[in-house]
């Protein structure tokens, strides 16, 4: 049966931690609701206790700033959408957020709700991961911060504790540093999601050699995965002598990486297989845009 | 007891914790043009505009909307005064049975104010959250660059 909840309207944040120190797990901090409400009719989880997040202020910005892009927690897929004029990053993300749902569910749907569901096949997930990003976590005794691959524990569990709050996403960026992403996935139609997914994020200097290189897999195994050996390969060199041979080599040893499962939806075996086609294509894809936005 | 401003109009309203917007609307103030169909957030056809952006309206607890304008199918010109896009998908039969009508302009309306000179294949890309299952999808293309024309000029 569903359970009927009680509806709290916490004024600011130190209230709306209070209240989840509280009540703990019987208490569900609620902002966009799209997997809340829905797991609520479908009495898929039991809330005793609906924080209402809606009526805090903040929380729901985009800031590009030197050293960072700073995503709020509350902010909705619609604006990531609408964002990608602002940054190379955020012109990815904005692509990913086109993929997910629908227009009018990704205009309630937070990030970090997305996040916090922690779903294995999530879109932005993977993209965030390869971009190095971090979570900003505030608890009743102030905030940590997280790179977002401690984050994630297993299918729909994170490290949260009971009694904490994702406040922020942040993507290191430098002023010196040309950093570009990408994202494949591969689905059926619109409002579906990865049977797998792969992203790839690459950071060069001036010189046009590779300082910082990340792969991450959605959708073959429990999390997210780092394919960090595969990616490893690209670092000290020169993007120009990036050719297809190594990519090739890269995105074998990210198939090799991935421990996908048979389902319903896809076998193991054609999902280990699209591991090397997605991680390939989204490799040629960041190579090109740093070739273009070093022209 | 919460207040909703639902189509420029202010309602003093005692709801449940658990009451969807979809239902408030339908059910206290019978505005039956918000149609409920998945409930999951799937079809579109419960979309409403919250500050003027489509939202699934099946999928949000009413009590999140205080201190927003909310607009539904009734709050967008009359049978003696059609909006455009009414207007156009009336010329173009942009619908069958027309359950799923009402979610299908909300949308458009915010689309166009953003796109007012759209593709075909942006209106299609635009449209993709509201499911038709009488499968009127060609006319309803057709209506919404029907209406962008109309509203243009």
């Amino acid at each position: 049966m569903r359970t009927f909840f009680e509806y709290l309207r916490p004024k600011s944040l130190v209230e709306a931690i209070s209240m989840k120190k509280k009540h703990g797990s019987l208490a569900y901090f609620w902002a966009g609701g799209t997997d809340l409400t829905l797991h609520w009719k479908q009495e898929r989880c039991h809330p005793k206790y609906c924080i209402d997040l809606c009526y805090l202020n903040g929380l729901d910005e985009i800031k590009v700033l030197d050293d960072k892009i700073s995503i709020g927690a509350k902010t909705s897929l619609w604006k990531i959408e609408r964002s990608g004029h602002k940054h190379i990053l955020l012109r990815t993300l904005s692509n990913i957020a086109k993929l997910m749902c629908t227009p009018q569910t990704r205009s309630i749907a937070t990030i970090a709700g997305n996040i916090c569901t922690a779903s294995p096949a999530a879109d932005l997930s993977p993209a965030l991961m390869s971009m190095g990003a971090k979570i900003i976590v505030q608890g009743v005794n102030g905030q940590k911060v997280l790179p977002i691959e401690k984050f994630f524990k297993g299918v729909n569990e994170t490290s949260l504790s009971k009694d904490e709050m994702v406040v922020e996403i942040s993507i290191p960026i430098s002023k010196s540093i040309v950093k570009a992403a990408s994202y494949y996935r591969i689905d059926r139609t619109v409002v579906d999601i990865a049977l797998v997914n792969s992203s790839t994020c690459i950071s060069i200097n001036k010189e046009g050699t590779i300082l910082d290189s990340r792969i991450a897999l959605g959708a073959v195994a429990p999390v997210v995965l780092q394919a960090q050996e595969a990616s490893d390969i690209l670092i000290g060199k020169s993007l120009n002598n990036v050719d297809e041979n190594l990519i090739n080599e890269v995105s074998q040893i990210s198939r090799e990486i991935s421990k996908p499962i048979t389902d319903i939806r896809a076998g193991e075996n054609y999902r280990r297989e699209m591991v090397a086609v997605m991680t390939k294509r989204s490799l040629l894809n960041t190579i090109t845009q740093l070739k273009e936005s070093i022209i | 007891m919460i207040t909703l401003d639902v189509n420029g109009q202010k309602y003093n309203l005692n709801t449940k914790p658990h009451d969807t917007l979809s239902d408030v609307l339908r059910d206290k103030l019978g505005l039956i043009g918000v149609r409920v169909s998945c409930s999951e957030g799937e079809c579109g056809s419960c979309t409403v505009l919250i500050d003027g952006i489509p939202s699934t309206s099946c999928l949000m607890l009413a009590n999140q909307l205080e201190n927003k304008k909310i607009t539904t199918i009734e709050g967008l010109g009359s049978p003696d005064n059609l909006h455009p896009i009414q207007q156009a998908f009336i010329e173009e039969q942009g619908f069958q049975c027309a359950f799923c009508t009402p979610g299908i302009i909300l949308t458009a309306k915010q689309f166009l104010e953003e796109n007012p000179n759209p593709t075909a294949e942006e209106v299609s890309f635009a449209m993709s959250g509201n499911i038709c299952r009488c499968g009127a999808y060609p006319f309803i293309v057709k209506a919404v660059l029907n209406a962008a024309e109309k509203m243009r000029h």
